[in-house]
């Protein structure tokens, strides 16, 4: 039941918010509030998971294989929580700052049910769904905004995603018809008896989807045009939300179901890993407005994702889970603060700026201590040279952006003109806090991440 | 049969992709619907057998033919359909503030826009394609094209 309750609070509630003028505060309050009780159900599903292993339920009471199922698993549990906090702190950013548009709740809302679903789905087809549930909330929030300006991007952003999504239903497509099932372990089971080679065009297609989704490198064009056009809020909802869906993809579908194709497809993996953090990197350091640099910083750190995901096997699969949990939170930090002036801003900035760039205080640390742990173990030597060059690469861009907008006189008077509603400054102030929290206390981080990526250790061969 | 839908899919596939590259958003969404289309037959064509219609009760030993996929392609056809009719309203708000749908243009009216950005122009809306044109129309037209944009949002509820 507990699986079932955070998915329908999200979507009854943004079913009821898409009536309601979302430009009220009370109602931003109510969806904020809606958010929180899905959160508290999924923490009481990830207590239950902790405790008794992975919880499934079949929708309708049918017999399981005939139904539609639902699986919570640790690694479903860790990014449903993980997107859900992002989306809680930009909607409560952007309600205390003043909702724009009536439909923003609603979309957030219905955003998060459909992520929350495709976290928690165990079947093929209704994973799609939930994807384009979460999608077109995605697309429509992507033209949230005043300023003409992100539209074009916002456009071309729909037509690759949607070039995505034929590809990845081209791929369950494939993969119904050759396993004959659409439940994900039923897939998983099958597919371990084919022959890899006649697989992997499926696996193909389906990693192509969610490479587009997460922005790696030959996918990323869309992405910078987006991230600055649009508003603070949906850049860290994009960034810290749904780019969640590509790592989870390439985590459920690859090791879980295509673990085989995942390995054959890891060189692959590794290079474009490599091309989007040096790219990302370059492309960061030549930019000079905050917002680009930070847009194109996330190609350079989803590139770790994918290096992680390349290493593979459950160590490799906990450092990529790590990596995507320490860059969400970064991402929303970083995107939220950028505009913001007034006392304490600078604070959550440098935090998330060095964050990023991976100094220890910070949560971000972790991210690239875990992979630098696991390439050490395996004496992966170029792992360690990337992870070596990518953080100094980003330590030189976010510290030259700091500079630039902290360190600047005029741009610091200008900045003292208006500050930003404490309101707002606090919300930023307590992402900060948990991002210094995560790199002083990192044992439930590590924990966590641990667990999900040992999700389907026992499917890999 | 198999080999006749996989020729139309291929055919389909082929011309939507050729669309998908043309400057004209028009063009772009006839792409993203042929595409879509193609995979809606790919979709049936994964799980085309013969047999009865699957009703309950079934005879005793009897084929029926799948009936998942038509479940999983309405679905599609209802997704696509959805997410079109979105695309089209984001080419219209597109063309509604910057009177124009081909990509060439956009991209001139942006980098204009980085530019008097960089020199730190308060940017105008509407300034960069506008110019070429009627630009006497420009503070006119601005108002109603915020009030369009608007009702789009409620549209698209």
């Amino acid at each position: 039941m507990l699986i079932v309750l955070g998915l329908g609070i999200l979507w009854f509630s943004g079913v009821c918010a898409a009536i309601l003028d979302g430009r009220r505060r009370w109602v931003g309050f109510a969806s904020v509030a809606a958010i929180l009780a899905a959160i508290a159900a999924l923490v009481a599903l990830g207590m239950n998971v902790r405790d008794e292993g992975p919880q499934t339920m079949t929708a309708g009471g049918w017999p399981s294989g005939v139904g539609i199922g639902l699986t919570a698993d640790m690694l479903g549990v860790t990014f449903a929580l993980l997107s859900l906090g992002v989306l809680l702190a930009a909607l409560t950013f952007e309600v205390f700052n003043g909702v724009r548009s009536q439909s923003f709740p609603a979309l957030v809302l219905l955003l998060g049910a459909g992520l929350t679903g495709v976290f928690l789905t165990a079947d093929a087809f209704n994973f799609y769904v939930f994807f384009e549930i979460a999608m077109i909330s995605s697309y429509i929030l992507t033209g949230y905004g005043d300023e003409g300006r992100q539209l074009r991007s916002a456009t071309i952003f729909v037509i690759v995603n949607l070039l995505g999504s034929a590809f990845f239903l081209m791929g369950i497509a494939a993969l119904y018809h050759q396993t004959g099932r659409l439940d994900m372990a039923g897939i998983a089971a099958r597919v371990a008896l084919l022959n890899p080679t006649s697989v992997i065009l499926s696996a193909v297609l389906i990693f192509t989807a969610f490479g587009i989704k997460l922005g790696i490198f030959p996918f990323h064009f869309w992405l910078p045009a987006v991230y600055t056009g649009t508003r603070p809020a949906v850049a860290a909802i994009l960034s810290g939300a749904v780019a969640n869906i590509g790592t989870y993809g390439l985590l459920r579908w690859g090791g879980g179901m295509l673990p085989d194709e995942l390995h054959t497809a890891a060189p692959m993996f590794f290079a474009l890993g490599v091309i989007s953090i040096l790219y990302g990197s370059l492309q960061a350091l030549s930019r000079r407005s905050v917002a680009e640099v930070v847009a194109y910083s996330s190609i350079g750190q989803v590139g770790f994702i994918l290096v992680a995901l390349a290493i593979g096997g459950p160590a490799g699969f906990a450092a990529a889970v790590l990596f995507a949990i320490v860059n969400a939170v970064n991402k929303t930090l970083l995107f939220l603060s950028e505009n913001l002036r007034g006392w304490l801003t600078g604070f959550a900035f440098a935090v998330g700026a060095f964050s990023v760039a991976g100094v220890p205080p910070a949560g971000g640390f972790l991210g690239k201590a875990g992979l630098f742990q696991v390439a050490a173990q395996d004496d992966n030597w170029i792992v360690i040279a990337l992870v070596v060059v990518g953080s100094v690469l980003s330590f030189i861009y976010m510290f030259q952006i700091y500079q630039r907008r902290f360190w600047t006189p005029e741009v610091a008077e200008s900045a003292n003109a208006v500050a930003s509603p404490v309101s707002v400054r606090a919300v930023v102030v307590v992402l900060a806090i948990i991002t210094l929290l995560i790199g002083f206390w990192p044992e439930p981080v590590l924990w966590v991440s641990e667990q999900a990526g040992q999700s389907f250790a026992t499917t890999r061969p | 049969m198999t080999l006749i839908v996989s020729l139309a899919i291929g055919v389909l596939f082929a011309a939507g992709s050729y669309l998908l590259l043309q400057h004209d958003f028009i063009k772009v969404v006839g792409g993203t619907i042929l595409i879509a289309h193609s995979v809606n037959l790919f979709i049936m064509v994964s799980g085309l057998s013969r047999g009865t219609e699957p009703i309950y009760p079934l005879g005793d030993g009897a084929r029926v033919s799948d009936p998942l996929v038509q479940a999983m392609v309405l679905t599609a056809i209802v997704i696509s359909f959805g997410v079109t009719a979105l695309l089209i309203s984001l080419i219209y708000r597109v063309y509604v503030s910057h009177r124009s749908v081909d990509i060439e243009h956009l991209s001139d009216f942006e980098e204009r826009l980085v530019q008097l950005e960089e020199q730190q122009v308060p940017p105008e809306p509407g300034i960069g394609v506008l110019e070429d044109r009627e630009v006497d129309e420009d503070d006119e037209s601005d108002q109603p094209d915020r009030d369009g944009i608007q009702r789009d949002e409620r549209a698209t509820e």
